[in-house]
């Protein structure tokens, strides 16, 4: 057997049934075997107990290793063992025991070869896998060696780079070391920079307190026009120890007003402003001026506190609308040469004052001009509400007045007609006719006037008002709204709205009467009443088949007391009253008409939200 | 037994009004003692028994009040509020009886303790209605018990 044969699949287990050759060659043994046995043992010495053991074709197993084939050859020869013995062998050359104990010691014979012969096949067999396995380790093993030899030339060269780069590393860490050196000169630098910016940190922090002081002092609404009284403190401190003591001052007449001051505290308020005052010069010359020394010049005079003398002044004009009006002072007990920088600020602190005390007189004056206007304002007013009131008590009491001799009117021409009517003539009855109709026309127009005048004064709780059942209702009360007299037809979705139910009788009924009322003679009125929603309100049309309203007129139909025809009753309240109540209930009413064409008047109103109760 | 007729005081400064009142009751027929006081002082005046009132028998304490608002010297606001202190009136029924339909003059009618409230028809000879109405309601004894409304009751014009 080859090596390729030993390495073959087949080798380590029984072929397989698809291996047709292997297949083959193990029916061929099977055959060869079985039929040279069969011919030898059944045919030819049928009657004898050959000592050829059925075991030695056993033995092709270990050539052709297949262990179906193994036991299909012991079953076949212990079969023909078997029949031989029992079947074949005439029963009168050996006894039956003889027989029986033939074919049962060939039995075993074979079961015995049989088994050592598994068992040979299947040492093979394990010898074989492990051969095996050794060697694809062995092929494995080969192939990491040539897998670590070619990581080793590898990391040869890695190495190599490495040196290099080290090299490199080295140069750049020169460069590093040199870099660092001017970082630290960078640093440096940067750190006189920041002393610097602290430095005016400081002054900029002493500039703000300033202004917050005058800041604050503009809130404060009780102070007067002038200067906070210690403005002075941050001044001072602007001067962060070269001021000695600092004034602001104000010129009144020919002395000082000091409005603020440190460490001037004997200073007389009010001291005389003489020509040799340094204040007065500055304040003359209208410009920033400074003595280094005081001692150089005996002529000029500077405020003084007691116990302290001063060597060095600068002093800066205070401007009020560009005049001159006083003197920012800073006083210091030793010779001074004061810097451009300092002028700079003293002339800054003086801007700053003028600028709050502008804005200070400024609101005074406005201040002054808001009390004046809100006491007229409010005079006005009341006295606008004082006379409304009494108007409209005036209009109330005198139409309210106008009821008694009018019911007395209708009462005594009632009586008149009762008791004396047969004496009358004809004439004297239409006299008494007409007497009786004015005063009925009278009664109407007081009852109107009097509702428009509830209607204006009284307030109007809105709540969601089911409008259908309003008028329908409206319409079961009024014979002159029903048939025969009318016809009145109501929408079935007219949208309920956000009304005073008091408020939308009065409405309607006024828009009902005047639709059935405004009509040709002998035309039976029919009003169509519809209604649409949109978004948060209902628009509602009142419709009729009466005579119409020029364009021209519609303007004027809702002013009080305006009437277009004198053919029909009216007071020329009733649409005034409904423009009124629409919009006190946050409505509006509108007119679509044209001559002969009748009317739609359109109410607008708040839609009510969700069902009515 | 003659029963006497009941007695109605009418505190009203229109002349003609108290005119047709007194008309209104005759033509209905219905007997009353009828007493008219101009002004609310001497409607004060009347009830307290003061001169020239002070007499009994001629000027006999009403049954029922019948008070107008808008009254000379006293309004009928102050003659409520003078009767409302006074217990031996506190079973008067006092009717306004005004033309003012304002609802803040019936709510300070009511809270002063007027009885009812009555709205002043537009024509005088209307008045008849009216008394129809204070018969049924005040001038029936006796009074059944618990006849009286609890709530202020207005007649409306017709």
């Amino acid at each position: 057997m080859t090596a390729h044969d030993l390495l073959a699949p087949n080798g380590l287990a029984n072929p397989s049934w698809s291996d047709r050759r292997s297949v083959l060659i193990s029916i061929a043994i099977f055959a060869a075997s079985v039929g040279a046995m069969a011919l030898v043992r059944l045919a030819i010495f049928p009657n004898t107990f050959i000592a050829l053991s059925y075991g030695l074709p056993l033995l092709f197993c270990l050539w052709h290793q297949d262990t179906r084939l193994l036991w299909a050859m012991v079953v076949a020869f212990t079969g023909m063992s078997l029949l031989k013995a029992l079947v074949i062998m005439d029963s009168g050359i050996a006894s039956a025991f003889e027989r029986n104990l033939h074919w049962i010691m060939q039995a075993v014979n074979l079961l015995v070869i049989g088994a050592t012969v598994h068992i040979v096949i299947a040492l093979t067999r394990g010898l074989r896998r492990r051969q095996l396995t050794i060697e694809q380790q062995n092929t494995t093993l080969v192939a990491r060696g040539e897998e670590i030899a070619q990581q080793n030339e590898e990391l040869t060269a890695q190495a190599e780079e490495l040196a290099q780069q080290n090299e490199e590393l080295q140069q750049q860490s020169e460069e590093m070391q040199h870099q660092t050196e001017e970082l630290h000169q960078q640093a440096e630098e940067l750190q006189r920079q920041t002393d610097d910016l602290q430095l005016a940190t400081a002054e900029s922090e002493r500039r703000e307190a300033l202004l917050q002081s005058l800041i604050l002092s503009l809130q404060d609404a009780e102070t007067d026009g002038t200067l906070p009284t210690d403005i002075c403190e941050p001044l001072m401190s602007l001067f962060a120890g070269k001021a000695s003591a600092a004034m602001v001052a104000e010129r009144d007449g020919q002395r000082y007003r000091v409005l603020s001051h440190v460490n001037l505290e004997e200073f007389v308020s009010d001291a005389p402003l003489t020509a040799q005052s340094f204040g007065a010069i500055v304040m003359r010359e209208g410009r920033t001026a400074f003595i280094e020394d005081l001692a150089t010049r005996p002529d000029i005079t500077v405020p003084r506190s007691g116990s302290r003398s001063f060597r060095s002044v600068l002093a800066t004009p205070l401007r009020l609308d560009g005049r001159v009006m006083g003197v920012v002072t800073v006083l210091s007990e030793v010779p001074q040469s004061w810097t451009r920088e300092e002028f700079k600020i003293i002339e800054w602190v003086s801007a700053q004052c003028t600028l709050v005390m502008q804005t200070r007189r400024l609101r005074e004056e406005l201040q002054r001009a808001n009390r004046t206007l809100g006491g007229e304002v409010q005079d006005r007013t009341q006295q606008l509400e004082e006379f409304v009131a009494e108007l409209e008590h005036f209009s109330y009491t005198i139409t309210h007045d106008l009821r008694a001799p009018l019911r007395a009117m209708q009462g005594f021409a009632a009586l008149l007609r009762e008791q004396h009517g047969a004496k009358l003539d004809t004439e004297g009855a239409s006299f008494l006719d007409r007497i009786e109709t004015a005063a009925a026309r009278m009664d109407r127009l007081i009852t109107d006037a009097l509702s428009y005048s509830r209607i204006v004064r009284s307030e109007l709780p809105l709540a969601p008002v089911d409008l259908r059942a309003l008028l329908e209702g409206m319409v079961a009360s009024y014979p002159s709204l029903q048939a025969p007299a009318a016809r009145i037809d109501i929408a079935d979705d007219l949208p309920a709205v956000l009304g005073n139910e008091a408020g939308l009788t009065q409405l309607f009924s006024n828009l009902l009467g005047n639709a059935v009322k405004f009509v040709p003679p002998g035309r039976i009125p029919h009003v169509r009443i519809f209604g649409e929603r949109q978004n948060g309100t209902v628009r509602v049309c009142v419709a009729d088949n009466g005579i119409g309203i020029d364009p021209a007129m519609h303007d004027r139909v809702f002013v009080m007391f305006q009437r277009l025809s004198k053919d029909y009753e009216g007071t020329g309240i009733g649409l005034a009253l409904v423009k009124k109540i629409a919009e006190r209930m946050g409505g509006s009413v509108t007119l679509q008409s044209e001559p002969g064409d009748g009317c739609r008047f359109w109410v607008q109103m708040r839609a009510a939200n969700g069902s009515v109760q | 037994m003659m029963r006497t007729p009941p007695t109605v005081l009418y505190v009203e400064d229109e002349a003609d009004d108290v005119y047709f009142m007194r008309a209104a009751f005759e033509r209905e027929g219905i007997s009353v003692r009828f007493h008219s006081a101009p002004d609310g002082a001497q409607a004060i005046a009347y009830l307290a028994g003061d001169a020239p009132y002070d007499d009994r028998t001629r000027h006999p304490l009403p049954t029922m009040m019948l008070l107008d608002l808008n009254l000379p010297v006293h309004s009928g606001f102050e003659v409520l509020e003078w009767l409302r202190g006074r217990k031996e009136f506190r079973s008067l029924p006092v009717v306004v009886f005004s033309s003012s339909g304002r609802e803040e003059d019936r709510e300070r009618a009511r809270d002063l303790g007027a009885t009812d409230y009555v709205l002043k028809p537009s024509s005088g000879m209307q008045f008849s209605g009216v008394v129809r109405e204070l018969r049924d309601r005040w001038l029936r004894p006796p009074t059944p018990p618990g006849g009286q409304p609890e709530t202020l009751h207005t007649v409306s014009p017709t």
